[in-house]
C-alpha cells in the first residue's frame, strides 16, 4: 500500500498519480479536548484526540491506498480476518475479525472457508451478510482499487473483470447468508490471500449501501469497526467516533472517544503538536523541525521502521555495466550507509537484508556477516574500484535515475559521486515523482541504476519478492522489478513457499533474501525510520500504538 | 560634471528652444557617441555596471577558488568527512543530517549543504550557470524578437496576423507557469527536432525555454517600431531605388532598431536570470546536481532556520546581479532616450 505504486497493481500506478496530496492550512479552532477515566494499562480511557494529517487519498475502503488512509480507516472497516492490534512484530499476526475463527483451508490450500460470527451488525445497524464479502470484491475489481490485484487469484475473477458486468458472478466465491458461510476458491494455493483480505480494502460493507460501480468518498458506507467516520470536508477534516455497539472478541475496545483529523501543512502541524493544539501528526517533521523535535521533545518522540520498508539502488541486469556481477558487487562494496543516514536526517537504519527487520519471524534473519562488509561501517572503495576494473567497464557512462521528492535528489547525487569514485562516469537524471516509477519501470527506458524503495503492504515475504524481484513481475509494464531479471532462487521460492504459512517457512524465505544479496541483485542500504510525534497529553510510553502494518494503530492510543 | 566646450555647441537650433540640453546637441557626433557621452555622466549606472562586472569576474574565477582554496569541486560529496576548525575535528555533516555552517576559512567558507558540498564553491559555479543562462536566453530572445518583430511589422497582412496572434497566445500564459510546464515536459526526453537533439539535463533547455517565453515582451515593441519605420521617406527612397524587402530590412530598418535593442538587452538578461532562478528553485530549470543560484536556494530552503546562509547568500547574489543590471539598464535607456536625459543627469 505504502509506496505510491505497486507492481502487481498496474492500476495503482495510474491511481497514484493523484496521491501527492498537497498540504495547506487548516483551521485549528476546535481544540476542545476532554479527559477520561483511568484504564488498567496506565492510560486513560475516553477523551478526544486531535490529529494533523495530509488526509486520506480516498475514503472508500476499496479505493484508498496511502498510509494516512489505511491508518485511520482500519478503525472503521473490519475484515473477515484482521491484524492483531499489538505493537512490535506481534502486530503481524492475523486474528479472526468478522469471521468467528481463522478459515478452514482445504483442497491443497486452494479453498478457504470462513464463517461469520452470529448476529453481527454494521455501525448503522444493518446486519452483516456473507454475500457482502463478494460485493466488496466486485467493487474492488470493478472500480479498479489499488489493491485489487491481491485477489486476482480467486477463481472466476479474471472472467468477472473481463465481462465488465458489475452484477455478474465471481464463480470462486460462494456465500450463504443464512449460515454466514463464505467459501473462496483460488486458482493456486497462495497464503498471501489471507494477508491481503485482512487489509481495509478487503473489509465487507453492506451491499445495499455500497454500489458496485460507484466509489463512495463521503463516508456514507458503514463498516463494522470500533469507530464510525463522519466527514466534515473531505479535503479538510473528518472525525472518528467510538462505535458503542462494536464488540468483537480479540479486538480491543477503543480507548479514545473521538479522533478529529485535520489537514495541515507539515510545519504547521509540527508547531501545533509542540504547542499541544494537535496530539499527533501522521507526517514526519520536515527540514529544520526534525532535529529540533528530536532534541527538545525526545520524551514524546519515537522513531520506528514502520511500516516495514527497504531502500535500495536497483541495477538493471540487462544493460551494461550492471549485467556483470562484479559491477553490481562494486556498488554494494562502495556504499556507505552512514553517509546515506545523514541524508535521511539520521532516520536510516543500515541493513544488509532485502527483507526489513519488521518481518522478523516472517522471513527476516539478519545477514551476518554481510558479504560486503559491516553495513554500519564505511564503504570499501578500494575493493569496489578493483571490481569495476575487473568488470571491464571502468570509465563507462552511467546514468543514475531518481525523482524529485525530498531527499531523493540528494540520495541520487550521493550515488553519482560514489560511482565516479569507483571508476564510472556518472550523471544523474531526476524526474518528477509522479512519473518516475512509471518511466524507469519500462524496459525501453533502460534505466541503468537508480533509487527505489518498498513499503510493506502486508507482512508476507512475497509482498517484497514478487513485485520487486520475480519473473512474474516482468510481465507487467511498467514493472517494479527494476533489475529486469529474476534470481532463480526467488522464483523457485515463490512457487514453493507461497502456499505455506510464512512463519512455518521463515528460514527458507531468509535463504532467498541471502541469495539476492549474494548475487548483488540489489544494492540495499537501509530501512527508513518514520517519526511519531505526540503531544504532552498523550501517554506515549503505554499507548503509542507503533505497529508493523499500519505505522500507528490509533486503537491503542490513550491519554495520560 | 564637466562643462562641454562652447565651440561644440550648436546655437540657434530649434532643439534649444524645445528645452533640450544644448550640451547634447553636439555638432559632428552620432547618436552612439552621444549616448555614450550621456552614459559616462551617469555615475550611478557606471558604478552598478562595475559591480556587475565584478560579479562576473568572481564567478569566472570559480575553478581557481575551487582548486586552490577550497580543494574540492562543486559536485563532490563530503558526507562523512571531517575538517579541522580551531584545531578541532568537526563533521562536515552531522549524523542527524545538519551540515556545517560558515567556517570563515578556505574550506567550507560558507558551510556545506545537505550532501556535504562546499556552498561557496557551488555559489561561484552556480553564478556562472545563472549568468550563462541569463545572457544566453537574452540573446535568444533578442534574435527571435528581431526576426518576428521585423517580419510582422514590415510585411503586415497575414504574416503580421499569424505572428501577432501567436505572440498574443504566448503572452496570455504567465511566463513562470509556461516555463514550468515546458521545463517539466522537456526534462524527461529532452528536445528532438529533426537532427537537433538536446538532452533533458542540458543547460540549453532552460536557455531555450526562457528565450521563448520572453519573446512577446520584446517582439511587440519592435514590431510597432518597424510599422512606423517602413513608412519613412528613407525606406520609400530605398524601395524606389529597387531594393528588395530583405535588403530594406537589413540595411534600412535594422540599423534603426539597434538603440531599442541595446536598451532592451540588459533588461532581458535581468528577466532571464530571475526566471531561471525561479524555475530552478521549482525544479524545472537547471537540473541537479548542476548548481545555479536558483537550485542552491531550493536546496537551502528546508534549512532556513538552522542554516539560513544557504538561502541568504545565493539570494543576495541574485539581488546584487539583478539590481546592478537593472540600474545599468536604466542608465543605458536614459542615454539612448533624449526625453529621459534630464533624469539621467
Amino acid at each position: 500500500m505504502r509506496r505510491v505504486g505497486h507492481a502487481l497493481a498496474i492500476a495503482a500506478l495510474a491511481a497514484s498519480a493523484g496521491l501527492g496530496v498537497a498540504a495547506c492550512g487548516s483551521s485549528s479552532s476546535d481544540s476542545s479536548t476532554t479527559g477520561g477515566g483511568s484504564s488498567a494499562a496506565g492510560g486513560k480511557t475516553g477523551g478526544s484526540v486531535r490529529i494533523g494529517s495530509t488526509l486520506p487519498d480516498a475514503y472508500d475502503p476499496v479505493m484508498l491506498q496511502t498510509t494516512q488512509a489505511n491508518e485511520a480507516l482500519q478503525l472503521v472497516y473490519t475484515s473477515l480476518v484482521t491484524y492483531k492490534h499489538a505493537t512490535g512484530t506481534a502486530g503481524n499476526d492475523l486474528i479472526p475479525g468478522l469471521a468467528e475463527a481463522m478459515p478452514t483451508v482445504s483442497d491443497g490450500g486452494k479453498t478457504y472457508t470462513f464463517k461469520l460470527r452470529p448476529n453481527l451488525k454494521y455501525s448503522d445497524g444493518t446486519p452483516i451478510k456473507a454475500s457482502d464479502f463478494e460485493n466488496t470484491q466486485k467493487r474492488l475489481h470493478t472500480l479498479g482499487g489499488p489493491f485489487s490485484s491481491f485477489t486476482n487469484e480467486i477463481v472466476g475473477m479474471a472472467e468477472y473483470v473481463k465481462a465488465k458486468k458489475p452484477d455478474g458472478d465471481i464463480t470462486g466465491i460462494t456465500s450463504n447468508d443464512q449460515t454466514g458461510e463464505i467459501t473462496v476458491k483460488l486458482t493456486k494455493p497462495d497464503t498471501k490471500f489471507l494477508f491481503a483480505i485482512a487489509l481495509v480494502s478487503g473489509a465487507p460493507t453492506p451491499a445495499a449501501k455500497s454500489p458496485i460501480s460507484k466509489a463512495a468518498n463521503d463516508g456514507s458506507m458503514p463498516g463494522a469497526g470500533p469507530y464510525t467516520i463522519s466527514i466534515q470536508n473531505p479535503t479538510r477534516q473528518y472525525t472518528l467516533t467510538k462505535n458503542p455497539t462494536f464488540n468483537i472478541p480479540g479486538i480491543p475496545a477503543a480507548k479514545v472517544d473521538k479522533f478529529t483529523v485535520v489537514k495541515e501543512t507539515v510545519p504547521k502541524m509540527t508547531q501545533d503538536v509542540i504547542n499541544g493544539k494537535l496530539d499527533f501528526m501522521t507526517e514526519d517533521p520536515a527540514g529544520d523541525d526534525l532535529p529540533l523535535v528530536r532534541a527538545k521533545y525526545s520524551n514524546r518522540f519515537r522513531l520506528a521502521a514502520n511500516p516495514p520498508n527497504t531502500y535500495w539502488f536497483y541495477m538493471n541486469e540487462t544493460t551494461k555495466p550492471f549485467d556483470k556481477l562484479e559491477a553490481r558487487q562494486a556498488v554494494n562494496y562502495a556504499i556507505d550507509s552512514r553517509a546515506l543516514g545523514r541524508i535521511f536526517g539520521g532516520r536510516l537504519q543500515p541493513t544488509c537484508n532485502f527483507l526489513p527487520p519488521g518481518y522478523a519471524g516472517n522471513g527476516y534473519e539478519k545477514i551476518d556477516p554481510c558479504p560486503y562488509g559491516d553495513p554500519n561501517g564505511p564503504g570499501d572503495i578500494a575493493k569496489a574500484k578493483a571490481l569495476v576494473q575487473q568488470s571491464g567497464y571502468a570509465g563507462m557512462q552511467v546514468t543514475v535515475w531518481g525523482n524529485n521528492k525530498d531527499p531523493r535528489p540528494a540520495i541520487v547525487d550521493y550515488l553519482r559521486d560514489l560511482l565516479n569514485q569507483i571508476g564510472f562516469k556518472a550523471k544523474t537524471k531526476i524526474l518528477d515523482q509522479q512519473v518516475y516509477f512509471g518511466t524507469v519501470g519500462l524496459a525501453k527506458t533502460k534505466a541503468q541504476i537508480g533509487f527505489t524503495d518498498w513499503f510493506s503492504d502486508f507482512p508476507h515475504p512475497a509482498d517484497f519478492f514478487e513485485p520487486n524481484a520475480s519473473k512474474a513481475s516482468l510481465a507487467s509494464s511498467p514493472t517494479s522489478n527494476l533489475q529486469f531479471s529474476s534470481n532463480p532462487a526467488v522464483d523457485a521460492a515463490l512457487a514453493k513457499l507461497n502456499p505455506q504459512d510464512p512463519k512455518s517457512v521463515a528460514a527458507e524465505w531468509a535463504k532467498v533474501d541471502k541469495a539476492m544479496i549474494d548475487n548483488a541483485d540489489v544494492a540495499v542500504y537501509g530501512n527508513e525510520l518514520s517519526t511519531n510525534f505526540f503531544s504532552e497529553r498523550m501517554d506515549v510510553d503505554n499507548c503509542n500504538g507503533i505497529g508493523p502494518v499500519y505505522k500507528t494503530d490509533w486503537l491503542q492510543f490513550c491519554l495520560k | 560634471m564637466a562643462v562641454e566646450p562652447a565651440t561644440e555647441l550648436t546655437f540657434g537650433d530649434p532643439g534649444v528652444l524645445a528645452g533640450e540640453d544644448p550640451r547634447d546637441r553636439v555638432a559632428g557626433l552620432g547618436p552612439w557617441r552621444l549616448a555614450l557621452r550621456r552614459l559616462r555622466r551617469n555615475k550611478i549606472a557606471l558604478a552598478f555596471a562595475a559591480l556587475f562586472v565584478l560579479i562576473v569576474l568572481v564567478c569566472l574565477a570559480a575553478p581557481l577558488y575551487a582548486d586552490h582554496i577550497a580543494h574540492t569541486d562543486p559536485f563532490k560529496n563530503h558526507l562523512t568527512d571531517q575538517i579541522k576548525i580551531n584545531g578541532k575535528l568537526t563533521d562536515v555533516v552531522a549524523p542527524d543530517g545538519v551540515p556545517i555552517g560558515p567556517t570563515w576559512q578556505g574550506r567550507f567558507l560558507l558551510g556545506a549543504d545537505g550532501n556535504g558540498r562546499d556552498i561557496a564553491v557551488r555559489l561561484l559555479y552556480g553564478g556562472r550557470t545563472s549568468l550563462l543562462i541569463g545572457a544566453g536566453a537574452a540573446i535568444g530572445t533578442v534574435l527571435l524578437s528581431i526576426l518576428f518583430g521585423t517580419l510582422a511589422g514590415f510585411f503586415r497582412g497575414w504574416a503580421d496576423t499569424v505572428i501577432s496572434r501567436s505572440l498574443d497566445i504566448l503572452w496570455a500564459f504567465p511566463p513562470l507557469l509556461l516555463g514550468l510546464a515546458l521545463g517539466t515536459a522537456l526534462a524527461l526526453g529532452g528536445l528532438k527536432i529533426g537532427p537537433i537533439s538536446i538532452a533533458g539535463d542540458s543547460k540549453l533547455i532552460p536557455i531555450l525555454i526562457i528565450a521563448i517565453v520572453q519573446v512577446p515582451y520584446m517582439a511587440r515593441p519592435l514590431r510597432g517600431q518597424v510599422l512606423g519605420l517602413r513608412e519613412k521617406e528613407f525606406v520609400e527612397a530605398a524601395r524606389a531605388q529597387g531594393a528588395g524587402p530583405l535588403q530594406i530590412m537589413f540595411s534600412e530598418i535594422l540599423p534603426n532598431l539597434v538603440s531599442t535593442i541595446v536598451v532592451f538587452f540588459p533588461l532581458m538578461v535581468v528577466n532571464a536570470i530571475g526566471l531561471e532562478a525561479a524555475l530552478s528553485f521549482l525544479g524545472a530549470g537547471v537540473r541537479a546536481p548542476n548548481p545555479s543560484w536558483g537550485t542552491i536556494l531550493g536546496e537551502g530552503i528546508q534549512r532556513i532556520v538552522t542554516a539560513p546562509h544557504q538561502t541568504i547568500v545565493p539570494g543576495l547574489m541574485l539581488v546584487l546581479t539583478v539590481l546592478s543590471l537593472n540600474v545599468f539598464g536604466d542608465g543605458v535607456r536614459d542615454a539612448f532616450d533624449p526625453r529621459a536625459k534630464v533624469r539621467a543627469r
